[in-house]
């Protein structure tokens, strides 16, 4: 079968898995389990433009910001506007934003297009502030959370609900995406990325790929970025600080670069390990200069300590695991037939 | 004395170097020849530490030099001037030369035997303060040996010194090495293309080929010996 | 007349304060081909440290010297255990190392010390001084600040040009394989250049606290313009380094002043764009590419 119907078919069986598991878990869960969905498209927006063409980027949280506070605003001003169109409208401003950060960004190469992506993480909040009667300055702008449809029962849960968007939304993301990944724009945005002279020579317009390659990632941020207000129910700068943009950056990286399950891993750990951290520290009573961050050192600490010890994160020490595994297998399995006597 | 024993390298799957063994006496001067790829550049990268051989050994005077790092191996007395010579074109010419052997304890000797090394190549004493970058290609040779005569060593690893050097220079330069080799003992392992100027300056020679030691002779033999020459060296 | 005044000095002794982050920037790039985004966040660190000598009975004076060592070892032991073994990995590998050691400071400060918001002591007064009774609208710590960052470019010039460890350091940023084999032990040389950058930082961390208060995260924008400053200047070229972030610290003084306080970096970022659009490679950048 061709490669879309395998990814289709396994997306649609994932589907099938989380829907059960959000019956089975808590609130709180179902909240995380949104939370990591979230990530997941930021990430694997991100994992397209740094993994597979190659440009670094330390702004995308300023990105996630402009979804965000797209869908804010349209709230605020119409807010019986239906979720699909906060949605869109967050993709394709923010995607419009990609455009224009893409073209100025598209001859940067390497430090400098890392500093000016870091100057857009630390300054794009700053415009919220300053114009503080639009974008609602430092307090933000609070979001009506997601109330589930009718047709679910009135006892649904609205965290089970939020769980079932962001999923569905992450995973047609991870479908979009997965097959981006594998087409002929896919291989045009790797090969500029591994032989830039290479790929100019073949007749590629570098600027183009590199722009389309901004504006995907972009959208998918905005896409997040607006599912992350619906779950916070506020938008303000302070969620959108250049820690953010840090650690999608960081998350994409210790998952495995370039691979979209790498941005599933290391979402996963983005969420889970400050929580358990967090809890770890609640038991321990410790005191709260230390409590609260503790999630964040240990965060950092990981990743230092990942990047000494597994320089293709989780995916690579996962590959890594099952090659060994499958070389064990076959040195400890059946032997072949012996053909003759000795 | 150097002593090279058995040593094999290999870049990925191929053998640069195979099981080559060879000894340089002091005060005298080895040419090691031979086609391009054949293993002589691999050779003197290897003694001077910037490749790790994966067996074999080299000895300075019965110690080790093999595992260590090329700044060790150069404070024991090892002078490797590279293939295109390394000047540092941003630096001056007195910078480059002084380099040589700035690590030497005996700062007032260094300063000395800096001074040495103008008198033997005065186009470069007129132009100490200048940078490197604007030196011909001929100053360079001249500086990047220098600079290795500079930090007083007993082993000297000429990689192509001839490149970019013709007729009465490199003649000259060819025999103030003779002259040098004598006077300060110097062990000199030097490869050469050009296998006729390095014919005539050498006391041994050795030819390479494809990793291996294929001739082994007095340098004035193999000069003598008309069908080696043809065979191996081209002339 | 007078504002322009007040922003052109707020404007250069911010520059030269950033000049110090930007210069730590382009000697560790120069030498390593890698940008450590830890910088500001080892210069929050170390002023911590001088905040806690000093209110412990520790003089001013002492506390700023002891600081600047605790910066260079800070950064010489980041450099030996932490840079040496990512050396030959992905550059990507790097930049997150430095990354997470950004977060895990940030994270670790407020742990150690307390997480409010601290005052930072100036060793000079920072009232602007009056002539009879003309205001000059620069104070003593003013002209301080500008003193020391101009006396370290000095002291840093004549070591990189005039000692023999400066010369070694430099052949070793420039061609390192060349300098292996002319007895320079390239390695330490590193660890040294990372221990001075770190010492920069720690300056400009003891410089700047005193203005922006001391917290944990006060560095992230004095980095943020200090690698524009860099990234101006080329990133190959230490004065051009010194002149990109003094631009920087007066366009930012001036938009600040003129349009508003919350749009500086905004506005750090439409110059770098702006400049790199009409030179991707900087504004001095010479060519001057480093060879392996």
């Amino acid at each position: 079968m061709n490669t879309l119907a395998r990814h289709g078919l396994f997306f649609v069986a994932a589907a099938a898995v989380l829907v059960v598991v959000t019956y089975q878990v808590d609130e709180f869960t179902n909240y995380n389990i949104a939370g990591v969905a979230i990530f997941v498209i930021a990430a694997a927006g991100l994992t397209v433009l740094v993994g597979i063409n190659g440009q670094l980027s330390l702004g995308h949280g300023a990105l996630m910001a402009v979804g965000a506070y797209t869908t804010s605003l349209l709230l605020k001003a119409q807010p019986q506007t239906p979720l699909i169109a906060t949605l869109l409208a967050a993709v394709i401003t923010t995607g419009v934003a990609g455009a224009i950060i893409g073209v100025a960004a598209a001859r940067l190469r390497g430090p400098y297009l890392a500093g000016a992506t870091l100057a857009l993480a630390v300054g794009l909040p700053q415009i919220a502030t300053h114009f503080g009667s639009l974008f609602g300055g430092n307090q933000g702008l609070p979001v009506a959370p997601l109330s589930p449809p009718a047709f679910l029962g009135s006892d649904f849960s609205s965290n089970r609900w939020l769980a079932w968007v962001a999923l569905l939304a992450a995973l047609i993301t991870l479908f979009l995406l997965a097959n981006l990944v594998r087409s002929a724009t896919g291989r045009r945005m790797r090969l500029v990325h591994d032989d830039e002279t290479a790929a100019r020579l073949a007749g590629i317009d570098v600027e183009r790929t590199q722009v389309l390659a901004f504006i995907i990632s972009a959208a998918c941020a905005g896409l997040a970025g607006s599912l992350l207000a619906y779950q916070l129910g506020i938008t303000s700068p302070t969620g959108f600080n250049l820690q953010l943009s840090l650690q999608l950056l960081s998350a994409i990286v210790i998952g495995g670069l370039g691979s979209l399950s790498g941005a599933v891993w290391g979402s996963i750990l983005l969420v889970i390990l400050p929580l358990k951290i967090s809890d770890l520290a609640g038991n321990l009573n410790l005191s709260s200069d230390v409590a609260n961050n503790l999630p964040l050192a240990v965060y950092g600490a990981v990743l230092v300590i990942a990047m000494l010890a597994f320089p293709r994160g989780i995916q690579g020490a996962l590959l890594r695991i099952v090659g060994l595994a499958r070389r064990a297998i076959r040195t400890i399995g059946p032997r072949p037939q012996a053909s003759s006597p000795s | 004395m150097l002593e090279i024993s058995d040593l094999t390298v290999a870049y990925g799957g191929v053998l640069a170097l195979d099981h080559v063994s060879l000894t340089v006496p002091e005060a005298s001067i080895t040419a090691v020849l031979g086609a391009n790829g054949a293993g002589k550049t691999t050779l003197v990268r290897t003694i001077s530490g910037l490749v790790k051989p994966r067996s074999g050994h080299v000895l300075l005077d019965d110690r080790r030099l093999t595992g260590r790092a090329p700044e060790s191996i150069t404070r024991m007395g090892v002078a490797h001037v590279p293939e295109g010579h390394g000047i540092i074109s941003e630096l001056s010419v007195d910078e480059n030369l002084r380099l040589g052997g700035l690590w030497r304890r005996d700062r007032a000797d260094h300063r000395v035997a800096v001074e040495e090394a103008y008198e033997l190549f005065p186009p470069l004493a007129s132009r100490r303060a200048v940078a490197a970058s604007s030196l011909s290609g001929g100053e360079r040779q001249m500086l990047s040996i220098a600079r290795a005569l500079a930090s007083r060593p007993t082993v000297l690893l000429l990689d192509e010194p001839s490149l970019g050097l013709a007729g009465m220079v490199l003649a000259q330069i060819m025999a103030r090495l003779r002259a040098l080799t004598a006077e300060r003992k110097l062990a000199v392992l030097l490869i050469e293309q050009n296998a006729r100027s390095a014919l005539s300056v050498a006391d041994e020679a050795v030819v390479l080929s494809m990793g291996t030691v294929v001739v082994r002779d007095r340098a004035s033999r193999l000069a003598g010996d008309e069908s080696l020459r043809h065979a191996y060296l081209g002339f | 007349m007078r504002t322009f005044l007040i922003l052109t000095v707020d404007g250069l002794t911010n520059g030269f304060i950033y000049a110090l982050v930007a210069l730590a920037l382009v000697m560790i790039w120069r030498a390593t081909r890698v940008i450590n985004y830890a910088q500001g966040a080892m210069a929050m660190f170390t002023t911590y440290i001088a905040l806690f000598l000093i209110t412990h009975g520790v003089t001013y004076w002492l506390a700023f010297v002891i600081t600047l060592g605790a910066g260079f070892a800070l950064g010489s032991v980041t450099e030996r255990v932490l840079v040496r073994p990512v050396e030959g990995r992905p550059a990507l590998n790097m930049v997150i190392l430095s990354l997470g050691l950004l977060i895990f400071l940030e994270a670790l400060a407020p742990m150690l010390f307390g997480g409010q918001v601290k005052s930072f002591p100036a060793p000079f007064s920072r009232i602007d001084l009056t002539v009879g009774s003309t205001v000059l609208y620069v104070s003593p710590f003013d002209i301080f600040i500008v003193g020391a960052v101009l006396a370290v470019m000095l002291l840093l010039t004549l070591f990189f040009q005039r000692t023999t460890i400066g010369l070694s350091m430099r052949a070793a940023a420039l061609r390192p394989e060349i300098a292996r084999l002319l007895g320079v032990r390239v390695g330490n040389m590193l660890t040294i250049g990372w221990g001075l950058a770190a010492m920069l930082g720690a300056l400009a961390g003891l410089l700047i606290s005193p203005a922006i208060f001391l917290y944990p995260n006060n560095m992230d924008e004095v980095l943020v313009f200090g690698f524009i400053g860099a990234i101006l200047g080329g990133l190959e070229s230490p004065s051009g380094a010194v002149i990109g972030a003094v631009v920087v610290g007066l366009a930012l003084s001036y938009v600040g002043g003129y349009i508003g306080s919350d749009l500086e970096t905004i506005g750090g970022l439409v110059i770098l764009i702006a400049v790199l659009m009409v030179r991707p490679q900087g504004l001095f950048a010479r060519g001057q590419q480093r060879r392996a």
